[in-house]
């Protein structure tokens, strides 16, 4: 046991060594994070435009009443994004689950790193370049998506990108072929989580195979896979880079969601004091959700 | 005899399965071997006779291919690096010494990589812009690094909190240096956190458009940049150069999660779910 006196230096010591391996990461942020933030929300109470040339004005919460008044404003980019989210995140999971069980238990299957490959590569290709080459293969004239539609029922042509009753739903479909793989990994990872002993007595005892899911693998993998929902939910409300080459939030305003918007009026219509109210709302939702993903994640902790 | 048959069905299932969900990747590396015609063709070419030519045209005609590559790799291999050491350090204060409000830092760090990218580069577009930092290499590598960070910290901190403190005490007691002890004692432990942060944040930098879009420029302009912008020619999209520069880009990201498997559901999850499937 160390003397008091060396105790107080080791204390000393500590506090020295805390910031010293803090400082690099906290100059990262305030530099690159703190500060552009408070920018930021100082910027949501100005007039400012980059085009005028005009320095900011203070303008009170003009910029908010703005963003809720406006008819095409946030509530059809909201709504738009809630679907995209709400609907591609059931399809996502529901899809995922069921490979998620298709591919349990296949340990001994031949080329399996192979397979497993293929079947997640979708969701580590460049959005962009998914975005451009679905808009290929979705072309009307020479798309293959059209010649196959066309051998089933040959109605003629289906503009995918440029119709506004379909669009929507296209790019919906391309983000659901990107991450329905992510939701079968983490099936998997929670399936991989219940313990052998526990599946080989529900097996002894014969229950049936829902009891199985609701009492023994439900219980173990329930977390994993609600982070993994809410893991899903948080990225899909941030789908941006897909959309660009695709369809650019048209056609008309078909697939503008909130990303979408925020990007089209800071950097192309540079309306900053605007895009900054409308930045400080999306910061709200985002934080709203991270808190979610943190209390699921702490009771996870508790639970085992 | 029929249990075998069973399986390998069972196993056919599978890889139908997989190619299916590979099979659009599939239809773009099969169109960068076809000529301009030949791509354009109605009804599309399943069997035409394949050239090199969309290739030799991006390495060899190209201008800016050659640029907007090295840029990729610059950019993301160093602010990946600076990333992952800082926060290897950060990771392990946190682990080890708990300071006050590490809770809120942890929480505060995750918050940015929820936000909508429109929203992270906003504020940090003007403070560039007024700085005149804008397209430069070290100005985007830092930011980069900064957006690699929370993720860095979150996967190293769980990988920290599972090496125990004993070998921390070993060291002290031994006599050890806090350096000798992080670096040389701890570090070795966490090599496969520091493999899942190196490699998932690669993924991320090498397919980000929007922020190189942004606060980067002619100079530090990347692959996805250049398809975003550079596919227009000759009054439509370029489809021979598209095919072309996604086939030779999507590479390394495919390779990776080929070799690095084992750290596919770590780094997907921000470190929070840990294991093999």
């Amino acid at each position: 046991m160390a003397s008091s006196p060396g105790q107080s230096a080791f204390k000393d010591n500590r506090r020295v060594i805390i910031f010293a391996l803090l400082a690099p990461v906290l100059a990262f942020f305030i530099v690159f994070n703190t500060i552009p933030t408070l920018w930021l929300l100082g910027l949501s109470f100005h007039k400012f435009s980059l085009l005028s040339g005009m320095p900011p004005e203070f303008f009170g919460f003009r910029n908010f009443q703005d963003i809720f008044r406006n008819r095409n404003g946030i509530w059809g980019d909201l709504g738009r994004t809630f679907t995209f989210v709400g609907v591609g995140v059931l399809v996502q999971t529901t899809l995922g689950i069921l490979l998620g069980f298709l591919f349990w238990g296949s340990k001994d299957m031949p080329g399996r790193r192979l397979a497993l490959t293929l079947l997640f590569t979708p969701m580590v290709l460049t959005p962009v370049a998914t975005g451009t080459f679905f808009r290929f293969i979705y072309d009307p004239t020479f798309g293959v998506l059209n010649a196959l539609v066309g051998w089933m029922s040959p109605t003629g042509t289906i503009d995918f990108l440029g119709n506004p009753q379909i669009a929507f739903w296209a790019v919906l479909a391309v983000d659901c072929w990107m991450w329905t793989p992510f939701m079968t990994l983490m099936t998997l990872a929670a399936l991989g989580s219940v313990p052998k002993a526990e599946l080989e007595a529900a097996e002894i005892d014969r229950l049936s195979w829902p009891k199985r899911v609701s009492l023994v693998i439900w219980h173990h993998g329930k977390f994993i896979l609600m982070l993994g929902i809410l893991l899903r939910t948080i990225d899909s409300f941030k789908t941006l880079d897909l959309i660009i080459p695709m369809t650019k939030g048209g056609p008309g305003q078909t697939t503008r969601l909130v990303a979408v918007e925020l990007n089209k009026q800071s950097f192309e219509s540079f309306n900053m004091g605007w895009s900054s109210a409308y930045s400080v709302l999306l910061l709200l939702i985002s934080i709203a959700m991270t808190s979610m993903f943190i209390f699921i994640l702490n009771r996870r902790r508790k639970g085992r | 005899m029929s249990e075998t048959l069973r399986a390998r069905l069972y196993h056919v299932v599978l890889w139908i399965v997989s190619l299916i969900f590979f099979s659009p990747v599939a239809w773009i590396i099969l169109s960068s071997f076809k000529t301009r015609s030949d791509i354009l063709a109605t009804p599309p070419k399943l069997i035409f006779t394949p050239t090199l030519d969309n290739y030799v045209d991006l390495f060899v005609n190209n201008r800016g291919f050659l640029l907007q590559l090295g840029n990729s790799i610059i950019l993301s291999v160093t602010a990946v690096v600076i990333a992952v050491f800082v926060s290897f350090l950060a990771a392990f204060c946190f682990s080890r010494f708990k300071p006050k409000g590490t809770d809120f830092l942890m929480f505060l760090l995750l918050s940015i990589r929820m936000l909508p990218g429109p929203a992270v580069i906003l504020p940090v577009y003007l403070m560039y812009v007024a700085f005149g930092w804008k397209d430069n290499h070290l100005a985007m590598i830092l930011f980069y690094a900064m957006f690699s960070i929370p993720f860095s910290v979150w996967i190293l901190k769980g990988f920290l909190d599972g090496v125990s403190t004993r070998f921390d005490e070993t060291g002290r007691v031994n006599g050890g240096s806090w350096l000798h002890i992080i670096f040389r004692v701890v570090l070795p432990q966490v090599k496969p956190g520091l493999i899942a942060a190196f490699i998932f944040n690669i993924i991320f930098v090498w397919n980000e458009f929007l922020f190189n879009f942004i606060i980067g420029g002619v100079s530090t302009q990347n692959i996805p940049y250049a398809l975003a912008v550079g596919a227009y020619s000759d009054g439509g999209l370029n489809w021979t150069f598209i095919s072309a520069l996604t086939s030779i880009y999507i590479l390394p990201p495919v390779l990776f999660i080929y070799f690095f498997q084992k750290y596919l559901l770590v780094g997907m999850t921000f470190g929070t779910v840990r294991g093999e499937v």
